[in-house]
């Protein structure tokens, strides 16, 4: 055990992954800070890069970069009422609202604080759920795999803030687009039109690159540009902070927590978090007037509940390959990558990269807190940065880099172009195209795991319901499954009762 | 670019037929009774049934209650809608990535990158004076990244790297 550790220890204080770490910081706090360029982007467009460092060195950069995007994406919501990732819209107003009262550097300083703090908090729960469940894994057979998977996609349609039916169509079509090519229990070619590059099937890396960045830009350019940020002077931003810590402990505490549960579950990540958090704590609050009017108690919340949610989303990613949201699903690809493949015997065969995985989680956000101050300071140059002059830049990125991961196959060029094209009329039509990444991801292994169990059971549906905890999945699936039926009728029920009154 | 969910729902349930259709015309493997047919049969039904649900509007309400959600929480000056002529404009990006594929072997990266990146910044509404210098040094910074780096030699073409 102390003898991993110390291994663990040397694994990620080794000069290659000290700077990956500090660059990936830098590169994560900038990217964020962008509006219009997400955490899942920021990630998405390093995964070229990692394909070219040592394991540990990759893994450092995924994890610190979202870290730092997921962050950063509060200081133009702080400042400009323009969330610069997803994660962050849930208390942008909120944010914003101080910001007018004068307290900006106390906004500024709730998310850096609290985010880091929450960041932390995950990190523990994944350093004490991931080996606990890894034992219980242990036990699953191809059955319960199925079903984890199938509500990790069900999850993942449940909390798309959009129509469930068109979640799940989207998530269909990810599933299918993995049926190509000829890695299938029959090693039959499939889908490939007689094309010799679409027998390898559909990477999913030129996928991301695709769904996750060409398609921002291309939202983009459609878009106008955003105002400018006015350079003002800020106070000190950490002062007052431990005097806030002190006063809200339970806010502080029920972020966390709904954070971790938030990332635990397959498929849904940071955004959702921090919506969920902010509403319990308007919910929860003495003082929900205040709410909206620059009151510090929602954004503690949702602040802590959004960076916490990141670490724990790794745990079913790491031992089941299921991704928590759209950053472990890249991070996922990422692992595979480099050899160190998700799964419960991850932890006993590999303990000492899995340590380091926990030492890089809490360095990461022992870090945020002064290269966050620094970002801030200088934030109102960074984020002015030109759109005409960014976007281009990462148009190259996205072409160049699908190239370099595919071992310098043009096909993955072109699969980058019509997965942006998909993912930009998905999202303009309301169909959610993280449930079709989460599909794109997980295919290979549900149709793995699903056909193995089918031959196991000689074609028969009954043994998927017969072992204990594949049928409790199984019940979690389709309640999953079932519930937007569930609540459309509770809401016509009430609506009805509501006209007739 | 938006269209309407009777097309989207329809296109769904047309693929989830061909996924369908195409699974059940796969080989078996021989003594298994389940083989690669399955789970692509398996999924076009689930299409379908998507598809026609998507047609007949079930769902809508919720997708309606997010969109509010989302209005709510954006400052109003965000919201006005951009003139309709620059929707076209986003088919720029995948066509200049198109581009990147049929021409970057024979121009070579750093031309190929430079006209990518010109382009796309003009489309942006930038002014001469941002797009020639970040078409010049942005290639260039790229490939150094990659080559120097990465140690991935990017495609020479008509000018390779000087170095």
């Amino acid at each position: 055990m102390m003898n991993t550790i110390v291994q663990a220890f040397g694994l990620v204080f080794q000069t290659d992954v000290l700077i990956a770490i500090f660059a990936s910081a830098i590169y994560g706090l900038v990217v964020g800070s962008l509006p219009g360029l997400s955490a899942t982007m920021a990630t998405a467009l390093l995964v070229p890069v990692t394909f070219y460092l040592s394991p540990i060195a990759a893994v450092a950069t995924i994890i610190t970069a979202s870290a730092m995007a997921i962050f950063s994406g509060d200081i133009p919501g702080c400042l400009l009422r323009i969330p610069g990732t997803p994660a962050s819209a849930a208390y942008t107003d909120e944010a914003y609202a101080m910001t007018r009262k004068g307290q900006a550097e106390t906004a500024l300083g709730i998310c850096l604080w609290f985010s880091a703090l929450g960041g932390i908090a995950g990190t523990l729960s994944l350093m004490v759920l991931a080996p606990v469940l890894a034992e219980f894994a242990l036990s699953f057979s191809t059955y319960e795999n199925f079903w984890l998977a199938m509500l990790g996609l069900m999850c993942a349609t449940l909390v798309a803030r959009s129509s469930p039916i068109k979640a799940i169509a989207s998530m269909l079509l990810g599933l299918l687009i993995t049926c190509i090519g000829i890695d299938n229990p029959g090693g039959v070619a499939r889908f490939t039109l007689g094309s010799t590059d679409l027998l390898g099937g559909i990477e999913p890396i030129p996928a991301l690159v695709g769904v996750f960045a060409l398609a921002e830009v291309m939202r983009s350019i459609t878009e106008r540009e955003p105002p400018k940020l006015e350079h003002r002077r800020l106070g000190s931003i950490l002062k007052g902070q431990w005097k806030l810590t002190k006063e809200y402990p339970v806010q502080q505490t029920r972020g966390n927590i709904i954070g971790i549960i938030i990332g635990v579950l397959p498929g849904a990540g940071a955004d959702m978090a921090a919506w969920v958090s902010y509403a319990m704590a308007k919910r929860f609050s003495k003082t929900p007037e205040k709410f909206g009017t620059g009151h510090p108690e929602g954004l503690i919340e949702a602040g802590a509940s959004n960076n916490a949610s990141l670490a724990s989303g790794w745990v079913p990613a790491l031992l089941f390959g299921i991704p928590g949201d759209t950053i472990t699903a890249i991070a996922i690809g990422v692992l595979y990558m480099k050899g160190l493949n998700p799964g419960p015997t991850l932890f006993s065969s590999q303990a000492s990269s899995m340590y380091a995985l926990y030492i890089i989680f809490i360095l990461g956000n022992i870090i945020m807190i002064p290269l966050g101050i620094v970002m801030i300071r200088i934030a109102s140059r960074v984020v002015s940065a030109p759109r005409s002059a960014v976007m281009p830049v990462i148009l190259v990125f996205c072409a160049v880099g699908a190239f370099a991961t595919a071992g310098n196959n043009l096909f993955a060029v072109w699969c980058v172009a019509v997965f942006g094209l998909v993912g930009f009329f998905m999202e303009k039509n309301g169909y959610p195209v993280a449930a079709m990444v989460l599909g794109i991801v997980m295919g290979t292994m549900v149709e793995q795991s699903f056909v193995t169990s089918l031959i196991k059971s000689d074609g028969s549906i009954l043994p998927f319901f017969e072992r204990p905890v594949a049928s409790v999945l199984a019940a979690m699936t389709l309640a999953a499954l079932l519930w937007p039926a569930f609540s459309w009728g509770l809401g016509k029920m009430r609506g009805g009762r509501a006209q007739a009154a | 670019m938006l269209m309407s969910d009777r097309l989207t729902g329809a296109v769904v349930a047309t693929l989830g037929a061909l996924s369908f259709a195409y699974g059940s015309q796969l080989p078996p493997v021989p003594g298994q009774q389940v083989g690669p047919s399955a789970f692509p049969m398996v999924i076009g039904v689930g299409l379908v049934l998507c598809g026609a649900l998507i047609v007949l509007g079930v769902g809508r309400r919720l997708e309606e209650v997010a969109e509010a959600d989302v209005a709510l929480h954006t400052a109003p000056e965000l919201l006005k809608p951009p003139p309709p002529w620059k929707a076209w404009l986003a088919l720029l990006p995948p066509a200049l990535v198109a581009f990147y594929a049929l021409a970057s072997e024979a121009l070579g990266f750093l031309p190929t990158a430079a006209i990518m990146v010109a382009t796309a910044s003009s489309a942006f509404g930038a002014r001469a004076k941002l797009v020639i210098p970040v078409a010049i040094i942005a290639p260039f910074v790229v490939n150094l990244i990659f080559l120097k780096l990465l140690r991935v030699p990017l495609p020479g073409g008509l000018l390779p790297f000087p170095w």
